[in-house]
């Protein structure tokens, strides 16, 4: 007799470890908390979650259209990750709040040409001062943002 | 005759006189004893005296609205009795010429408490001036009380009393002034509002009163390395130079529309951080990146490095990152009248974009041997042919003849720039504007003749300007308009608007303007072979 049950109690592991492309399709599909989350989880999650073109995706995900040409501008500039950080997630979150007024909701709104155009210009100035910081010729700021800190401060409510 | 008839005195000239309330005394009060405000308007009366002067103008004006018009018709034919810079026998002899008992009040406890003047009858307004309502409405922003407020007024009209004494000449008067503004300062909340923006007020009015009145101080230069720092941090505080930028670089892509080869004439480099904008608003051009040129006016630095060609090698940096083909040419000079066209190698076959933010207004001071500066600069820059002129300036009227209206409007002025400048909070930013914003308060009030830069006109006078020059205006789009809005909603502070005025942006907190922004383009000039015979 053939013992074949054995195969069959084994529950079937499934890993999306071995289902990268899998993985990277639910990842699109994530807030950027969540993803900078999923960079947390392993070593192997941390290289995928890193990886620019997701973020990409999350920045221009609602735009429309969608902007052309701009992938070596934002690269050069330092990569839609840090675009995100430091321009897309304050500007959005600023609108958001001057729009519905402080409740907390997730709303998943289309971006306008104009948001777009504004968070890239902000962006570009953020990385020049990065290069004036580098050369010493702004008085020792923290390499954060010093432009774009007004972005980070609290909204009067 | 009242408890204090000893103190009273006529003032010399008044001779037909009938003598029922006449005090034999014949000295005025000291200066150091006068209630300084009022002879800021011409009244002499004693500080300690000033309950029983309300008390006694009170029971008049009672009299007087209760009396019918035969009673005080004597009043009214007469011819004045006294002297009316003699407050106090003056109203006394109205009073008794009434015929009512002049009740005299016990002598209250001379009570030398500054807060009593709120009690003062509100028809002393001696200064009738038309600043002081609007300015109170600013001033209240803040959650004061009563007596903070009242402090905060008088702190007003003591320093438009001082800025009048300073403009006749007075300066005993002015200097007893100012110590009153010290005093009047510690009792006030100097971290905000009025209280600050008085501080930097006070100061200038004292050195300027201290060392020249009439010629003006010289200001201390700071080094351009210094002068680059406190721009800076005005950039990051409060959003008018960022709005001046984007929209400028709005107005400039625009006007670069189908062109190859552009060439930007920056009036004011300091660290040049209206370009990289540009420069990757440029590389994302639908029609493809032009050629870009980029010419920067600055002072030469004087210890030295070469800030200019640093700067420019950091533009350039960025212009690779981004794939642009740029070039950039750094011209020193410390006036821009200064500069010569030929210093900028404009080629006949570029698209020309002349930039100036808050530079203009530096050449409206007195004039050399070949004519106002402003003139010349304007006719070299007509000479360019640019496509776009953009010029982006302070909104508001400092540059007029008398000290007097120049100190009220920069009064106004700079207080609501302080009001908006109070809900940032990051420091050092916030400090070091303040500083920046300091030098400037300092020029307007302090300085005179060539050393007195910062002479702001507001944009109907510019307009004027420019347009007698040969300039033509040209709208800011709708483009810039939204962006401009955009911008300011990401800043936290709910007080900044936008506006639109025939076809300039300006931008301002609360109702007023602050910073104007217009474009403009040459026309070119007639031909000479043109003009009849």
């Amino acid at each position: 007799m053939v013992h074949i049950h054995d195969h069959d109690a084994e529950p079937y592991r499934f890993s999306i470890n071995d289902h990268l492309d899998l993985l990277i399709e639910v990842l699109k599909r994530l807030d950027g908390r969540s993803l900078g989350a999923a960079a947390c989880v392993c070593r192997k999650w941390c290289a995928i979650a890193r990886n620019d073109s997701l973020w990409e995706h999350l920045c221009f995900r609602h735009v429309s259209p969608p902007p052309v040409g701009v992938r070596p501008v934002v690269s050069a500039l330092g990569g839609y990750r840090r675009l995100y950080m430091v321009c897309v997630r304050p500007v959005l979150s600023r609108l958001k709040r001057r729009r519905i007024g402080g409740e907390s909701e997730v709303v998943r709104r289309v971006w306008s040409q104009h948001e777009v155009e504004l968070s890239l210009s902000l962006f570009c100035v953020e990385y020049y001062e990065r290069l004036l910081v580098g050369g010493g010729r702004v008085a020792g700021d923290s390499p954060a943002s010093s432009s774009l800190k007004f972005l980070c401060m609290p909204v009067n409510v | 005759m009242g408890p204090y008839d000893s103190s009273i005195s006529p003032a010399a000239g008044s001779s037909n006189s009938s003598s029922s309330a006449c005090s034999s005394s014949t000295k005025p009060p000291p200066p150091d004893q006068m209630d300084h405000l009022l002879a800021g308007a011409g009244y002499k009366v004693r500080s300690n005296d000033l309950n029983q002067v309300a008390e006694r103008l009170q029971h008049l004006e009672t009299v007087m609205v209760k009396s019918s018009p035969v009673d005080i018709s004597e009043l009214v034919n007469d011819a004045v009795y006294y002297n009316p810079t003699d407050l106090v026998s003056w109203v006394d002899s109205l009073l008794t010429e009434l015929n009512t008992n002049v009740t005299v009040p016990e002598p209250v406890p001379v009570n030398t408490d500054l807060s009593d003047l709120h009690q003062f009858p509100s028809d002393m307004n001696v200064y009738g001036s038309n600043h002081a309502p609007e300015m109170h409405g600013e001033f209240s922003q803040q959650a004061v009380t009563p007596l903070e407020e009242d402090i905060s007024i008088r702190l007003v009209h003591v320093l438009m009393t001082c800025a009048e004494a300073v403009q006749r000449g007075d300066l005993p008067l002015a200097s007893l002034l100012i110590d009153d503004l010290q005093a009047l300062l510690g009792r006030v909340n100097s971290g905000c509002g009025i209280g600050k923006v008085g501080s930097f007020f006070v100061d200038a009015l004292s050195q300027r009163v201290v060392n020249s009145p009439q010629n003006g101080v010289v200001q201390v230069e700071l080094s351009a390395y210094e002068n680059e720092i406190l721009y800076h941090h005005y950039y990051e505080a409060c959003p008018y130079l960022k709005f001046a930028h984007f929209t400028a670089n709005q107005a400039i892509l625009e006007a670069f529309d189908g062109q190859d080869c552009v060439h930007v004439i920056d009036f004011n480099l300091m660290q040049g951080l209206q370009w990289p904008a540009l420069i990757q608003a440029l590389a994302l051009r639908p029609g493809g990146q032009p050629l870009l040129r980029l010419t920067g006016i600055g002072p030469p630095s004087n210890d030295g490095r070469d800030s200019l060609r640093e700067i420019g090698l950091k533009l350039a940096e960025l212009a690779r990152s981004v794939n642009v083909r740029f070039a950039f040419r750094g011209v020193a000079a410390s006036r821009l009248d200064d500069v010569k066209p030929w210093m900028l190698q404009v080629s006949p076959k570029e698209a020309v974009a002349v930039n100036s933010i808050m530079q203009l207004h530096k050449l409206l001071g007195p004039g050399g041997p070949h004519g106002p500066p402003i003139d010349l600069v304007l006719d070299w820059i007509r000479d360019l042919n640019p496509r776009i002129l953009m010029v982006v300036e302070q909104e508001s009227n400092h540059n007029q003849p008398e000290f007097l209206d120049r100190f009220t409007e920069s009064l106004y002025y700079y207080s609501t720039m302080f009001d908006s400048l109070d809900a940032c909070t990051a420091q050092p930013e916030k400090s070091l504007s303040e500083l920046y914003i300091q030098r400037e308060i300092c020029n307007v009030v302090c300085c005179e003749g060539s050393a007195r830069v910062e002479r702001h006109e507001p944009l109907v006078r510019w307009r004027g300007r420019l347009t007698s020059a040969g300039f033509a205006p040209l709208h800011l789009g709708s483009n810039a308009f939204k962006q401009a809005r955009m911008l300011l909603t990401l800043f936290s502070a709910e007080g900044y608007s936008v506006e639109e005025n025939e076809g300039c942006l300006t931008l301002g907190w609360h109702s007023r303007s602050l910073i104007a922004a217009s474009a403009w383009q040459s026309i070119p000039k007639p031909s000479p072979a043109t003009t009849g015979g």
